[in-house]
């Protein structure tokens, strides 16, 4: 198997400070990954070099094989279509109907006015397929109902759902269960890891609850102040390990934020 | 650590003080006093005669002066539907310029990851300054002033009351909806933009949707505010309500002139609950 995603000395400043690396990194494809660390340690900017929406400050991204560097605007944009996103605050559209927000999932794949159709006047093939995303994540019978009208778990299964009508090769999340409450988040991570093993995706998914982590991802990512200080199976990690990954103490001139 | 204030008026106090400042100034300039609300000699009569028609709503002509073509009623609901016709003429012209040029006004659509960067980055600010400028120009002048303006130069038609009206209502609103689009959440835009969308398409499905309960709402004020100013246009002589109110007031028919501001008032207030059913649904 090759590397999907691979960061080779890949560091990125924000106005000069040092937000992540430089961090050497390979995730398989099919593997899936999560990234845990306290808030500030660069979750997000790791997950967004993946996708190409950063580009690094230095060192390489490689996505397929391929350094993000060599694509052009139109090649990023491409690539960006083949990999789902679900974001910690579902981002959809309030004010479409769930399928309509499922069939969204096509915008970076389809033209300006063929997207906008499919969206507006959704055609049977697009509905059908959107009703079949829903009724995997579990709530096909929402399909018409309006996306603000839906609980916040149900809205990131919505998320989800836009994601795979992407048809992906791999499915990226940033803190995706961070608004939903403890056991329904449990269910959505179990959904999201069920559906990268039933379809053979890539996932990496950035996780605040530590022991949802653990229980669900057969490989953790540890950040610290923007550097990678675990990447091992859950079970090899020792407890301690975990303790120092959140103790305040040696983070570099107080970078907590 | 809160650091000691080195003044006891802080920056805000300074500007509340200077403000109340410039609004005495401004009414001594112009030597308000509240003896200035006070009727005059005959101005009395007038006040009351006026006042006193308010409650007896007379349903049909007052006095024989008005040409008796139609029923009174009747021709107080034509006036209405005037006035009505040439608001919504004036609104659907000024959201057709509005809309577009608020959203090529707000800083949204000119972001480096939007249309500000790429060739077009070293003219995007520029350009959008253009912009800005050129809905400022609309906004300046007043409608009653693009009216006489008009007026003088294409003689009484209704196609220059139109855009009259249209021409400072589509400065403003594109300056109010470039800043409601400014305001919006952006997580949905950039998502899209996360997953391949181009610009334009991530503008419109995921931006501006979720601007959009707050540009109807708006655009429905403004919508009320059209059928004001178009009322105010028959003072110089189209047919529509302010017409027929000036006549009827010159003839001192005052209950007619209640009846037409009467009827203004129903029209304004069935605007305003349809526009508060539309917000419902849009806000959900």
């Amino acid at each position: 198997m090759s590397p999907i995603f691979q960061l080779k000395g890949a560091a990125v400043e924000y106005d000069g400070r040092l937000a992540l690396g430089p961090v050497d990194l390979s995730i398989e494809a099919g593997e899936a990954v999560t990234i845990v660390g306290p808030s500030g340690s660069g979750k997000t900017t790791l997950l967004r070099l993946l996708n190409g929406t950063l580009r690094p400050t230095r060192g390489e991204v490689l996505a397929m094989g391929r350094p993000m560097s060599e694509r052009t605007a139109s090649e990023l944009r491409a690539l960006r279509a083949h990999i789902g996103f679900v974001h910690q605050d579902h981002a959809l559209v309030p004010i479409l109907r769930a399928g309509q927000n499922v069939i969204a999932g096509c915008l970076g794949q389809r033209g300006f006015w063929s997207s906008a159709r499919a969206i507006l006047w959704p055609q049977r093939v697009d509905l059908e397929r959107a009703h079949s995303l829903l009724e995997r994540v579990g709530i096909g019978e929402k399909l018409f109902q309006r996306t603000d009208t839906l609980s916040g778990g149900q809205q990131q299964r919505v998320a989800i759902a836009r994601a795979l009508f992407q048809d992906p090769q791999a499915l990226l999340a940033d803190e995706p269960v961070a608004s939903v409450d403890p056991a329904r988040g449990r269910a959505l991570l179990e959904l999201m890891t069920d559906l990268a093993i039933e379809r053979d995706l890539t996932l990496v998914a950035s996780l605040h609850d530590l022991s949802l982590a653990r229980a669900l991802f057969p490989r953790l990512i540890g950040l610290r102040a923007g550097q990678v200080e675990i990447d091992d199976a859950p079970d090899n990690i020792a407890e301690a390990t975990f303790q120092d990954l959140y103790s305040l103490e040696g983070l570099r001139g107080g970078e907590v934020g | 650590m809160v650091e000691p204030r080195p003044l006891p008026f802080g920056a805000r106090t300074l500007t509340v003080l200077a403000l109340m400042v410039l609004g005495a100034v401004a009414a001594w300039q112009l030597r308000l006093t509240p003896s200035g609300l006070v009727p005059q000699e005959g101005g009395w009569k007038l006040t009351r005669e006026f006042l006193g028609a308010a409650l007896p709503r007379p349903l049909d002509y007052e006095g024989s002066s008005s040409p008796h073509w139609d029923p009174f009623l009747l021709k107080v609901g034509k006036s209405l539907l005037r006035t009505l016709a040439f608001a919504i003429a004036a609104m659907s012209l000024a959201l057709l310029v509005g809309l577009p040029l608020g959203f090529l006004a707000s800083d949204s659509w000119w972001r480096p990851e939007a249309f500000g960067g790429g060739r077009l980055a070293p003219i995007a600010r520029p350009l959008q300054v253009l912009i800005r400028t050129w809905i400022a120009l609309m906004r300046s002048v007043h409608e009653l002033l693009w009216a006489v303006l008009f007026l003088a130069a294409m003689g009484l038609n209704t196609m220059a009351a139109v855009v009259a009206i249209a021409i400072p209502y589509g400065g403003t609103l594109a300056k109010v909806f470039s800043e409601m689009l400014d305001e919006a959440p952006r997580t949905t835009t950039e998502a899209f933009r996360g997953i391949g969308a181009s610009p334009f398409a991530a503008y419109l499905f995921g931006l501006f949707p979720r601007a959009l309960p707050d540009l109807s709402a708006y655009a429905f004020y403004r919508f009320e505010c059209a059928v004001r100013s178009s009322a105010v246009l028959g003072f110089f002589g189209y047919t529509t309500i302010g017409y027929h109110l000036e006549l009827s007031f010159s003839d001192a028919n005052f209950r007619e002139v209640w009846t037409y501001l009467y009827a203004l008032l129903c029209c304004v207030l069935l605007l305003e609950a349809w526009s508060t059913a539309l917000r419902r649904r849009l806000v959900g």
